[in-house]
């Protein structure tokens, strides 16, 4: 199954380095969609349909924990599930986020491996043979 | 305090650039910049980020432009040709995203740190008699220092 992943992310090479590596993680045959804050993520959610959003924490505009709280309120989208990437590793701050609706928190830096244990919680296994990454990227942990 | 810092600081570098952007390192003596000659030597490119929390401060970086090129390479996976001031400039504010954020969630604090945005600054602005870790790679080096306000 090819999931529809919205990355929010102010880090225009953060964004990529988090598509590269959910595909080299697995999810090689995902969509991405990408924000630069929780303002036009919330925009995006509105127009897209969206599988899965991984969000920054520490952003202009929204930052990431407004943007999950935003999220939460609307009955449309409130079910989709949202993955924290953060620097920012206090436990305040991760419960903080839990408790405002995230489902997961992942903090930089991280690994294919955290990506992809998470995301098989979430949205459950990947089908290998369908998500092989053999683009030609060169990006490789 | 500032030796707790500095012993969290450099476990977070070595984690963040050894993970993110498979640079090994070692660390050299304690220099100010004036002593790196680092602005002598190279074009530098330098950010800082501001955080707030159980103490303020700022966290600065410098880093030879050549040596940032092939760290942008590693982190973005991209040839150097296709590089714009755009992926370095991403390239470095994340690099020092991370060590800060990294750094200061080590440290037992009462209250979460909050961080601003990481914003480049010029190589005037660096404070000349401020001593900096000095970061080795194969290459040449970086420089990394927090100052507390």
């Amino acid at each position: 199954m090819s999931y529809s992943i919205l990355i929010v992310d102010d880090s225009f090479p953060m964004r990529s380095v988090i598509k590269k590596t959910f595909r080299s993680a697995g999810y090689a045959s995902a969509q991405f969609l990408e924000a630069a804050d929780g303002k036009q993520a919330l925009e995006r959610m509105k127009n897209d349909w969206i599988d899965l959003v991984v969000t920054d924490y520490n952003m202009p505009v929204m930052n990431g924990l407004d943007l999950v709280k935003a999220i939460q309120t609307l009955d449309l989208l409130k079910n989709i599930p949202i993955i924290v990437v953060s620097t920012e590793g206090n436990e305040t701050k991760i419960k903080e986020f839990m408790d405002a609706g995230a489902r997961g928190y992942i903090t930089k830096p991280f690994t294919p491996e955290n990506i992809r244990d998470l995301v098989t919680d979430i949205l459950g296994e990947v089908d290998y043979d369908e998500d092989i990454d053999d683009s030609d990227e060169g990006f490789d942990f | 305090m500032m030796k707790t810092l500095t012993t969290a600081m450099k476990a977070s570098i070595s984690e963040v650039l050894e993970t993110m952007f498979f640079l090994p390192i070692e660390f050299g003596d304690q220099k100010t910049h004036t002593q790196t000659k680092m602005d002598k030597e190279k074009a530098n490119m330098a950010c800082q980020l501001k955080f707030s929390g159980d103490f303020n401060g700022r966290f600065l970086l410098v880093t030879p432009k050549d040596l940032l090129i092939e760290v942008a390479e590693n982190f973005l996976g991209e040839s150097r040709d296709t590089l714009e001031d755009e992926h370095l400039v991403g390239t470095l504010t994340e690099m020092l995203n991370m060590i800060c954020g990294n750094a200061l969630s080590k440290l037992d604090s009462k209250v979460p740190f909050e961080l601003d945005i990481p914003e480049v600054i010029s190589e005037s602005d660096i404070p000349g008699s401020q001593p900096f870790i000095i970061i080795k790679t194969t290459q040449s080096n970086m420089a990394i220092t927090v100052i507390i306000e």
